[in-house]
């Protein structure tokens, strides 16, 4: 039954309602075996309830969930062969980290030996072997989240499901976290399946993204083409940051006939108009100029529209505020948003 | 907080008063256990004690005890099951009328033991045409034991990660298996906590058991009411009081020493 063609999770069909709220609507959807697969949005747009139903902590309203090919829509989370890791851990306080870890094995009917030496390479493999006696109340932050890691991968599972796991995280530990959760995917060969709001760590770690808004996915590909070619402008909002322009304001700057967006960094400030074929320059102001260190981030009003432009300072001199400057793109850069 | 050196003085009376008002007659129980007066003239003429003899010769005295002990323990078992299930119930799932239940279910505390007991007694005697007996006694008595468990309970599952459990399941384990492990360790203080107040409810009760005791069933404090007034018993029913003071200060020290844990 099972080839690496089967998709490890498949979601046909799923919905799941709130009363009258829809929290996820329609949704269709294959991540592949040993995938690393992240889903990103906006708090409620779903995507937390779309793991929880992966997980089974949530009853479907209509759909299917496979497993591995199998359909566990109505299985109890029990009997699915998928664990997660829970955004505030849900680390059992009465039990100290090695007890934590081991439980998955324990209530399997593990014997005390076997389980406690799986339990110590789990621990081994997020590098928190030396903490085993400890009460997950004397861990800091990071400890917490690599006992909920152990504990989750120990028991082996086809499919780890990842709940915002860094959210609570400072910035550097996060940065940190994020390369470990990267090697150990590639270690284990396991899919992950990862919840996130944060866009950059959605395109740094994953295979694939889907992006979800209102209950269903408005695009889903590899963080590539996320990117450079976003199917809406929700999207080319959500993914990094977008010059978008309404239908309007495209026909009024580049003569498009939809909404279209531009990359900050696609766009270059020129002294005078380009003359280069499939280039365009648009005459504007300079409003505002942000130092960001490597780069500046530099406001441009042309026909009164503000246009984002990353400078870049080997280009020339900071340009100045209220100075008349060129933006000067591609026309191949446009992304066009449909209608 | 600072408060002026006058404030201080008064308040110290004031808590002195309170206490010696709270304590001294207990002191009083103490001290006439040994009075050698048997109508309890004060001060005591002479010390004795004769009476501490006398109470631990009484076969009824003991047969009261034990009685009690039994009653108690076992309204407190009820309770701690149906208080558990009720509180866990209401905390996990919304249903219409949940309210209501939870209503339902802490009113017995309030309502007033003679109310409780006539109709208690009416509902065994002539509906279910029951014999009063010892089990009629439990029975009622853990119709307000619940209330404590269950409002013990109910404080820790709101203080409880429901993640918990999610992530129990979540590792394979059956629902059994999540209770006795996850749940039930997280519960345990609580269920001593309401269990201990249970069991000191159920040990004092006298109203209820009046009108839910069948003959021959005698609970200590059903014991000591009768005594208190015949010729002769009143000084006994101080050795009584005396035992049942510094014994009641056991499952306090304990109950104290169990939140003290929680806190650290």
């Amino acid at each position: 039954m099972r080839s690496d063609t089967t998709p490890a999770i498949q979601l046909v069909g799923l919905q799941k309602n709130f009363g009258s709220t829809v929290a996820v609507d329609n949704l269709d959807l294959e991540i592949r075996q040993g995938e690393f697969f992240s889903m990103l949005g906006p708090s409620g747009s779903g995507k937390t309830t779309v793991l929880r139903l992966i997980a089974g902590f949530e009853t479907v309203s209509a759909g299917q969930v496979f497993l591995d090919g199998q359909d566990v829509t109505k299985s109890a989370p029990f009997d699915r062969d998928v664990n997660t890791v829970f955004q505030d851990y849900a680390l059992f306080p009465h039990m100290n980290v090695i007890e934590n870890v081991a439980y998955g094995l324990r209530v399997r009917g593990v014997g005390k030996a076997e389980r406690l030496a799986a339990a110590n390479e789990a621990l081994a493999t997020v590098q928190l072997s030396a903490l085993a006696t400890r009460k997950p109340s004397e861990l800091s932050g990071g400890q917490r989240q690599r006992v909920a890691l152990a504990r989750a991968i120990v028991v082996r599972p086809k499919v780890l499901l990842l709940d915002e796991p860094l959210g609570a995280l400072d910035l550097k530990l996060r940065e940190q976290m994020q390369i470990e959760l990267k090697d150990l995917q590639r270690k284990l060969g396991i899919t992950f399946i990862f919840v996130t709001h944060d866009q950059e760590e959605a395109l740094t770690l994953s295979d694939r993204v889907a992006v979800f808004n209102n209950g269903r996915i408005e695009q889903l590909g590899t963080p590539r083409q996320l990117y450079e070619e976003p199917a809406s402008a929700f999207v080319a909002g959500f993914v990094g940051t977008s010059n978008i322009f309404a239908t309007t304001e495209a026909k009024a700057l580049v003569g498009a006939t939809s909404a279209v967006s531009i990359r900050p960094e696609r766009l270059q400030l020129t002294k005078t108009a380009s003359v280069d074929a499939g280039a365009m320059s648009l005459p504007g102001r300079v409003t505002e100029v942000i130092y960001l260190g490597a780069a500046a981030r530099v406001i441009v009003s042309c026909q009164g529209i503000p246009i984002t432009v990353l400078y870049q300072f080997e280009a020339g001199p900071t340009p100045e505020r209220d100075s008349e400057v060129f933006v000067t793109l591609r026309q191949a850069d446009l992304v066009s948003l449909g209608n | 907080m600072r408060i002026s050196n006058s404030a201080k003085w008064v308040l110290g009376v004031i808590t002195g008063v309170v206490l010696l008002f709270i304590y001294l007659p207990l002191l009083v129980v103490l001290a006439n256990s040994f009075n050698a007066n048997k109508n309890m003239v004060w001060p005591p003429p002479a010390l004795t004690t004769d009476w501490w003899g006398k109470a631990f010769r009484s076969l009824g005295l003991w047969e009261a005890v034990a009685t009690s002990i039994e009653v108690a323990v076992a309204s407190t078992l009820i309770a701690l099951v149906l208080g558990t299930l009720v509180a866990m119930a209401l905390s996990r799932y919304k249903f219409f009328g949940r309210q209501v239940v939870s209503l339902l279910v802490v009113l017995p505390i309030a309502l007033p033991g003679i109310v409780t007991g006539i109709a208690l007694n009416n509902a065994f005697r002539t509906i279910l045409g029951l014999q009063l007996t010892m089990g009629t006694v439990i029975v009622a008595h853990a119709t307000f034991c619940v209330v404590t468990v269950y409002n013990n309970v109910m404080a820790r599952l709101s203080r409880m990660n429901p993640n918990l459990q999610d992530a129990s399941a979540d590792l394979g384990a059956g629902l059994w298996t999540t209770f006795r492990l996850v749940t039930f360790p997280q519960l345990r203080s609580a269920l001593f906590a309401g269990g201990l107040l249970a069991f000191g409810l159920s040990f004092d009760e006298i109203i209820v058991t009046t009108f839910t005791a069948g003959n021959g069933v005698v609970t200590l404090p059903i014991w000591i009411y009768n005594n208190m007034f015949r010729p002769g018993q009143a000084p006994v029913v101080n050795v009584v009081a005396v035992v049942l003071v510094l014994s009641s200060m056991i499952p306090i020290y304990f109950a104290q020493r169990v939140s003290a844990v929680q806190d650290a």
